[in-house]
């Protein structure tokens, strides 16, 4: 046993300042596991609960974002009880060069060009909000949240080699509905056909 | 750096391009890929693209945060659950 269990006051202010200030965090990872605010609501109390009452477990100077997304992760999973078997195709090298490709279509018909607008950020958010899981999350954690392959595998319970597979297709997939965003803005010149890139 | 590694061709720079970018890679192949984009006119506007992308995607961030009610819930919550403070 431990034997200097700091008084419960000093744990609460501990928990207080490492924990809470991850909550908008928190709530953007929930929200993409739920997609929808009234269960991402109920996720991140749940997440935070957990965190509280099991706080003697966490690892002072350890990331404490990455812990609470794991909390976060297993109380989904446990809220919607199926521990689904997701089959992942793991040619993560296709999909770097199948996503380098889909850049040089959008750098070839103007899309590209949506990249540098200011307003770009809704846009994404919801072709975010749109992704199919587990390739939300995925993105979520890596891309929003800074996760690095190595703490997104803990997380999500999956090999670093899922989690790139999964994030590369994420990224692809969210590339082609940019895609067709700028076209339906007009930023891109419509009806031209997606070439065989010759650069790669 | 060293001079004598064979430089990378693009099939193999563009391969390991995200994890180039999200700085997963090893020292040795962070500098082989660096050295690649540096001097490949082909890959290097790839590799700015998809900085470019990472950084919109980063941005989305500041679209979403926890609901001021929502906050209120879970302070409220821990505060049942024994949390003296805040
Ligand atoms: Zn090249």
């Amino acid at each position: 046993m431990n034997d200097s269990v700091p008084p419960a006051d000093a744990r609460d202010v501990e928990f207080a300042r490492d924990a809470l200030p991850y909550m908008d965090d928190v709530y953007r990872f929930a929200y993409s596991l739920t997609r929808n605010a009234a269960d991402a609501d109920d996720l991140v109390q749940e997440t935070y609960l957990r965190a509280f009452r099991s706080w003697h477990t966490f690892q002072p100077g350890s990331d404490a974002r990455r812990w609470l997304f794991t909390i976060c992760r297993n109380a989904f999973l446990r809220s919607r009880e199926k521990l689904r078997h997701e089959v992942d195709v793991e040619d993560s090298d296709m999909e770097t060069l199948a996503a380098v490709m889909n850049q040089g279509e959008m750098r070839k018909d103007g899309s590209d060009q949506l990249l540098s607008r200011v307003d770009l950020a809704p846009a994404l958010t919801k072709a975010l909000d749109e992704l199919a899981e587990p390739f939300r999350s995925t993105v979520i954690l890596v891309d929003v949240e800074d996760q690095s392959y190595d703490a997104a595998s803990e997380v999500l319970g999956v090999p670093v080699g899922t989690v790139r597979s999964r994030l590369f297709r994420g990224r692809r997939q969210l590339q082609e509905k940019l895609r067709a965003y700028a076209r339906d803005a007009g930023f891109a010149s419509a009806g031209n056909p997606a070439q065989e890139p010759n650069d790669v | 750096m060293s001079d004598d590694m064979p430089m990378l061709d693009c099939r193999s720079a563009m391969q390991q391009l995200w994890d180039y970018v999200d700085g997963e890679l090893t020292a040795e192949r962070m500098q082989a890929v660096e050295r690649h984009l540096d001097a490949c006119a082909n890959c290097h506007p790839h590799a700015e693209f998809a900085e470019r992308f990472l950084a919109a995607l980063h941005q989305t961030r500041e679209d979403r945060s926890c609901p001021q009610d929502v906050r209120a819930k879970v302070m409220a919550s821990l505060r049942d659950a024994g949390m003296k403070v805040t």
